[in-house]
């Protein structure tokens, strides 16, 4: 019952050829499967060593040309102001479809390219989608904050009266809706 | 034996091309790889790039690979050989183990202990037939190194087919499937196609051997 245990040496073919040559085994299973069929690269045991000196990075980097208009907008507008639902496989996001609208005005050619980003801004605002520049938001949060430390009494007061307001506007609400039921209940009859 | 060598003439016996497509693994997130840290130097030829610091893997060599790997263990389950699944991940065991189970093959996924396929006649008692093919669905261990039974494999002399992601060594590996190994959708997909070929196959078996006998 021979056998040649050495893994290093050259691939389980070569080493079970060999060994069938001699006659010292019988076929396995497998051997005239993988004679038929090899696969694309020999398994050659190969000594994992570390590159030395400088480092080439083999794997090329992966860039698109709309990756440009995708980093401006995410400049400009932070992070879309929809997250992303990736368990549609045909999902497209805010920074997709703003791609597009530059893309299609780009074709067109009549917009001069510096304006081209305000551009597809407005176009977008235009089809209801909602952008907010990063800028503005760190405003508006240091005013808030500043308006808080500053008077926590008038903060409060200032809540109590828009409460007040909401409630006039609620019952204000409520009386017009209960002259619609009425107008509407003769009606059917 | 004439049964056993007309499969061989054909390129695609099995025809085990229409059972996946490149949207299936693409949806499945098989091209998916680790970070640029994480890769291992003989993976590079496999991997098509590198999106922001994660690897991407080319799949339409993984198609290849895949093809290649398929026809063999549909060969293999064919010839009644004895395939033995093996999978480190603590995630997927459960699958692994219901997989091998509904194929009529074996399944291992715990612990590897020193002598089972090098000890095997001190271990099992003398008169074991070791497995002809063994197939990872993820070629690390627990602490991520090579599994010791690739190397083990290699030694007797049986082939592998392996699951090989970014930061594996794909060497020893006799059909490497470049592939992720991470993601639960890969790896019911991978299930599925060694489940549905070695299906195949064996009912191929029994259908040849009732036309054989008639014969």
């Amino acid at each position: 019952m021979a056998g040649n245990r050495m893994q290093k040496i050259g691939s389980v073919f070569s080493r079970t050829r060999n060994l069938l040559r001699i006659g010292v085994i019988k076929k396995p299973l497998w051997f005239d499967v993988y004679a038929a069929f090899p696969p694309l690269r020999e398994p050659v045991y190969r000594v994992p060593r570390p590159r030395y000196g400088k480092v080439r990075d083999v794997v090329p980097p992966i860039f698109y040309q709309e990756d440009q208009v995708r980093a401006r907008f995410y400049r400009v507008y932070g992070s879309g102001p929809r997250p992303f639902d990736l368990s549609q496989s045909n999902y497209k996001s805010t920074c997709q479809r703003f791609v597009e609208k530059y893309n299609e005005l780009k074709e067109e050619g009549k917009i001069e390219e510096e304006k081209l980003f305000e551009e597809t801004g407005k176009a977008l605002l235009a089809s209801g989608v909602i952008l907010q520049r990063r800028g503005t938001d760190k405003v508006i949060q240091q005013d808030r904050q500043d308006v808080e430390t500053r008077d926590p009494v008038l903060h409060l007061q200032l809540q109590t009266v828009l409460e007040e307001l909401q409630e006039k506007k609620d019952q204000e609400e409520q009386t017009p809706e209960l002259a619609e039921t009425q107008k509407e209940d003769p009606l059917p009859s | 034996d004439k049964l056993l060598s007309e499969p061989l003439s054909h390129p695609d016996f099995f025809n085990v091309k229409e059972l996946f497509s490149l949207k299936d693994l693409f949806d499945a997130r098989v091209h998916l790889g680790h970070k640029k840290g994480c890769r291992h130097r003989f993976m590079e030829p496999y991997i098509f790039g590198c999106r922001l610091d994660q690897d991407i893997i080319d799949l339409d060599q993984t198609m290849q690979h895949l093809q290649l790997a398929l026809n063999f263990t549909a060969h293999i389950a064919y010839r009644k050989g004895i395939i033995l699944f093996i999978s480190r991940k603590r995630q997927f065991c459960h699958l692994v183990e219901s997989t091998a189970r509904e194929c009529g093959e074996y399944a291992h996924t715990r612990y590897w202990q020193g002598g089972l396929l090098t000890n095997a006649h001190i271990q099992f008692g003398s008169g074991v037939r070791l497995p002809d093919l063994l197939i990872f669905l993820s070629s690390l261990n627990n602490v991520f190194e090579p599994h010791v039974a690739i190397r083990d494999a290699a030694k007797m002399n049986i082939p592998t087919v392996g699951v090989v992601d970014t930061n594996c060594n794909p060497c020893l590996i006799t059909y490497p499937i470049p592939g992720n190994d991470d993601s639960p959708t890969a790896m019911e997909l991978y299930c599925k196609l060694f489940r549905m070929t070695i299906i195949r196959a064996k009912d191929k078996r029994r259908q040849d051997e009732v036309f054989s006998e008639l014969r």
